[in-house]
């Protein structure tokens, strides 16, 4: 009996799995709980640090929106993100709308995982960058972890960053 | 080399105007499209101020690359050497292991090095058979000793000028003892720091004290072999690849060439548009081109701030920059610099060789 109830109820969430697990919501990032992640767009030297690097006081508010088959991502930082999670490579513009980027958008037992492939600078002729973004919601659905792999032919850097969901405001 | 006379250049620049002087480069039809950043650049009539005419030419600088750029990624058959401000430098100090020096940069994949000329001849001279020792530890792990790069500002305010001048005199002859093929020296600022840009480092005066400071270099060492590699700096008045030809044309000796660095000619109106300016510089300079330097750069800020960054990742169009290399008729030696963390060079180094991989240009040796 046990073992049809069970079976049952795989049954009833098999939607539910399809993506992962929730990831909807607003979220903001805990910079006591995340690593200090540079400007994704420049890898600058000389002791050079750019705008868009996320510290511990940084204040960061991203916006997800997420069915069964795709997850939209609304980053102050960044273009209007919308991956679809068929597991299947798409070309898409780079932010500079000079070269393409490929993407392939999954969702992977508790993670939805995003890989993207363009040059590093959104230009022609750099170095390719090739990012892999791991999505994963806590299992009490508060707060989200996003681990991002940057790797380029130089260095494969991984940083970790804590999200918390953001309560929805009270009802008037 | 692409043959845009200087009468034509000028004529051009005339025609874009007095108000669009100030951004317009001398010789800007070499960017017209038909956008070839591959091959020969196509005279069509500048139609504006800055570059070439690509979208509202009448009232947009135009800053964007044309969107059918094609670029010509053909390699050639040179094979790159690489070279590196790694640390320690390479010196003459004494009691410098040359054996284990060379040794070491054969094993970190650099095939070619320089050393500065302030420690160089602060040395005095050496013993016989201790530039026998450093020929010797070269030959033996296949790595070229070229040049000199050299310090200080041939134009400085007087009684400076005359100093380095001299200075630059010794580090040829110097460069002449070790087998060297180059010193690395620059046009000079009117104020005694060279990086800083006076407001008068594009006058006339400047331009002469530039070109007499030059003659006098060439005819104080007439008979040597080495080049006089000039390395264009934005802050002063060779900082874009016309200015390079005209200084060898007004010198008048053929030992005036071009230690070439891209991004230290790098303004806005070219910032995004560096496989056009690439191509250009190459199709103008190729065949005075003594070796070049590899660095990269953003622009970042608000104002025209441009920031250094790691080599093949930023606006510089490496694979444009690797392709037109190995088309040089001889094997260039690419620097490597510009990076603080001795571990940064290893990096830049991966990606350049990946970047070259990627288009079938050959790097000379092999990164550990």
């Amino acid at each position: 009996m046990l073992r049809h109830f069970i079976l049952a109820a795989g049954l009833l969430l098999a939607p539910v799995a399809a993506f992962a697990q929730d990831l909807n919501g607003t979220w903001v990032r805990d910079g006591a709980r995340s690593d200090v992640v540079p400007d994704s767009m420049y890898w600058t030297v000389r002791g050079v640090v750019t705008g868009g690097t996320r510290t511990a006081t940084s204040n960061h508010v991203i916006e997800i929106r997420q069915d069964a088959s795709t997850m939209q991502v609304t980053d102050p930082a960044r273009p209007l993100r919308v991956y679809p999670l068929d597991g299947q490579p798409h070309t898409v513009p780079a932010d500079t709308g000079v070269v393409d980027a490929t993407i392939i958008a999954s969702v992977q037992g508790d993670a939805v995982v995003v890989q993207r492939s363009q040059t590093y600078s959104g230009l022609p002729g750099s170095a390719t960058l090739a990012t892999t973004e791991y999505w994963t919601v806590a299992p009490d659905g508060g707060s989200l972890v996003l681990t991002t792999i940057r790797e380029t032919p130089a260095r494969r850097v991984t940083y970790n960053e804590v999200y918390t969901r953001q309560a929805p405001a009270p009802a008037r | 080399m692409t043959d845009i006379s200087r009468r034509e250049l000028f004529a051009r620049g005339a025609a874009a105007g007095v108000a669009a002087s100030a951004m317009t480069l001398p010789g800007s039809a070499a960017f017209a499209h038909e956008t070839t950043a591959g091959g020969a650049a196509v005279g069509a009539p500048s139609s504006g101020p800055g570059l070439s005419g690509v979208w509202g030419e009448d009232f947009l600088y135009q800053w964007s690359a044309p969107d059918d750029l094609v670029r010509d990624l053909t390699p050639g058959t040179s094979s790159i050497r690489l070279s590196g401000q790694t640390t320690p430098r390479f010196s003459n100090a004494e009691g410098t292991d040359y054996a284990t020096y060379f040794s070491n940069l054969k094993a970190g994949g650099w095939s070619a090095v320089e050393s500065a000329s302030n420690t160089w001849l602060s040395r005095g001279k050496m013993p016989e058979s201790e530039i026998r020792a450093i020929k010797d530890a070269a030959a033996a792990n296949d790595v070229v000793f070229y040049g000199l790069h050299c310090a200080g500002n041939i134009i400085a305010p007087d009684p400076d000028a005359d100093r380095w001048q001299r200075h630059m005199i010794a580090s040829i002859e110097a460069a002449e003892e070790m087998g060297c093929e180059l010193i690395l020296t620059h046009a000079g600022s009117m104020y005694a720091n060279r990086n800083w840009a006076h407001p008068r480092n594009w006058s006339r005066e400047a331009w002469e004290r530039s070109v007499n400071a030059l003659k006098r270099i060439c005819r104080d060492t007439a008979g040597s072999n080495v080049k006089i590699a000039i390395e264009a700096v934005n802050s002063e008045s060779v900082n874009n690849p016309w200015a390079h030809v005209r200084l060898r044309e007004d010198v008048g000796d053929a030992r005036i060439t071009v230690g070439l660095d891209i991004t230290n000619m790098v303004f806005p109106s070219v910032a995004f548009r560096m496989s056009e300016f690439i191509n250009t510089t190459f199709d103008l300079l190729e065949d005075q081109i003594a070796y070049v330097h590899g660095k990269d750069f953003v622009w970042n800020e608000m104002l025209p701030g441009m920031n250094w960054a790691m080599q093949g990742t930023g606006n510089m169009d490496y694979e444009m920059f690797l392709a037109r290399l190995s088309r040089l008729k001889t094997n260039p030696y690419m620097l490597i610099e510009f990076l603080n963390e001795p571990e940064e060079y290893a990096l830049a180094q991966r990606n350049v060789r990946a970047i070259a991989q990627g288009i079938g240009v050959t790097i000379h040796g092999t990164q550990g």
